[in-house]
């Protein structure tokens, strides 16, 4: 290791892998969500031979602890260890998993560190190992997700005239504008006030709530994925044909 | 202006995983300045690989015959299929000797990530073979998440047409010792563990 390389060296960061590629003979190229740092590509030399440690460390969905040295767009890993405490997710529970890393990988950019969300990825994925209803997990985490991007979303009120939300009223959601009151015009999403403020509340148990939140989120979050493909979208769907 | 021979080789040798042009310059003097008979020996296989080898029509494994000789044998058990990511997999199981059944090779994974579905895998080709030889379905894709995620899928998809499908265990090394495994193994086998009958 060189001297530059050495100040640039971070110990023991505690992270996820989002994703990773094969890279070069027995490399892998990790996509990391650190706490600390943000996302990061870091390489991990070796990973791939047969008999590398790392291998059973560098799990998607795993909390792991990574050292690493260097700066520029790609690091060079040094260590990782495992940290556990968070069990395996299985069935559909992995699925809302690649879901999560794939809104990341899409909507957060390089060495921008997102602590708060981080943690709330970290219990995001407790969630969904721990209980049965993923759609009310995913919901909350769009929505933080949005939020510490810099798209808070306003739920409560009236863009403009500032009015609280009534249950019993209908109003459209107009992207990069806000809550509007439903007065015939054609623009925007329709949604019901009930919905607005389960929302705001967090509360998804309601079918309607439940049905109209996932598509207005799905309008937000396209909008903001500029018409990017989110692939686990297309596996979630075919699996429900099944 | 034209590309020399010399370029136009170190371009093609880039198709292959892993070679950047470093790599692919290495590889090109070597084949002409040390090993004339090998690159030759190299350009004939590929040409005859390329254009010979298919896929058999039972197991998806490269062959150069319609049914490759394991799906041709008569001595496989064919109430039984495995099914494994890579040909390299496949060849594992072999060579531990443990099986005697069936295969089908995905050539790959699901990896939505990557952009990789359903679609990119065919996995219609795997319904139409498990439709038409009726069998149990043992998977043995690999224990990363990608790998977990398309035994998910395979084992809805399966069990949704009634085919009976197991996963292979996960667990420690044989001859292995704790202080030697690394701490995602030993976790999932002490979450897995099973309860001993004496
Ligand atoms: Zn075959």
């Amino acid at each position: 290791m060189t001297a530059a390389s050495r100040q640039n060296r971070q110990q023991d960061e505690l992270a996820f892998i989002l994703h990773s590629h094969p890279f070069r003979e027995t490399s892998l190229l990790l996509d990391v969500f650190s706490r600390h740092h943000g996302r990061l590509a870091i390489v991990a030399r070796g990973a791939r031979r047969p008999r590398s440690a790392l291998r059973g460390v560098l799990m998607g969905f795993q909390p792991v602890t990574l050292s690493w040295f260097g700066k520029g767009e790609v690091r060079t890993l040094h260590s990782a260890e495992w940290q556990g405490g968070q069990p395996y997710l299985q069935g559909t529970a992995l699925m809302c998993g690649f879901y999560l890393n794939e809104l990341l990988v899409n909507l957060l950019g390089r060495d921008d560190a997102h602590e708060q969300l981080f943690d709330y990825y970290r219990a995001t994925l407790q969630r969904l190992a721990h209980e049965a209803d993923h759609a009310a997990t995913l919901r909350c985490f769009e929505k933080h997700l949005l939020q510490e991007l810099g798209y808070a979303l306003e739920l409560e009120r009236e863009a403009g005239s500032r009015q609280p939300v009534l249950a019993e009223a209908r109003y459209r959601y107009v992207i990069e504008h806000g809550v509007v009151a439903d007065d015939g015009r054609m623009d925007g999403f329709p949604i019901s006030g009930k919905t607005l403020l389960a929302m705001t509340a967090d509360d998804y148990s309601d079918p309607q709530v439940a049905q109209q939140s996932k598509q207005l989120m799905r309008v937000l979050i396209n909008h903001h994925l500029g018409g990017r493909v989110l692939h686990t979208r297309e596996l979630v769907k075919d699996l429900q044909k099944l | 202006m034209t590309v020399s021979y010399l370029d136009n080789l170190m371009a093609a040798l880039r198709c292959l995983p892993g070679v950047g042009p470093k790599s692919a310059q290495r590889m090109a003097y070597h084949l002409l300045q040390r090993d004339r008979v090998g690159a030759l020996q190299l350009a004939s296989a590929l040409q005859k690989a390329a254009s010979n080898v298919q896929h058999c029509s039972k197991c998806n494994n490269f062959s150069e015959l319609e049914v490759c000789e394991l799906c041709a044998s008569t001595r496989r058990d064919e109430g039984q299929l495995c099914v494994v990511e890579m040909p390299a997999d496949l060849l594992m199981i072999e060579q531990a000797q443990c099986y005697r059944g069936m295969y089908y090779v995905l050539m790959g994974r699901l990896s939505p990530l990557d952009g990789i579905g359903a679609k990119q895998l065919h996995l219609e080709r795997l319904v139409k073979r498990v439709q038409q030889h009726p069998c149990e379905v043992i998977l043995a894709t690999n224990f990363t998440v990608e790998g977990d995620a398309t035994a998910h899928y395979l084992a809805t998809l399966l069990q949704s047409l009634g085919v009976r499908v197991s996963r292979i265990a996960r667990g420690l090394p044989v001859g292995g010792e704790l202080e030697q495994v690394d701490s995602g193994t030993l976790a999932q086998a002490v979450l897995e563990r099973r309860e001993l009958t004496v």
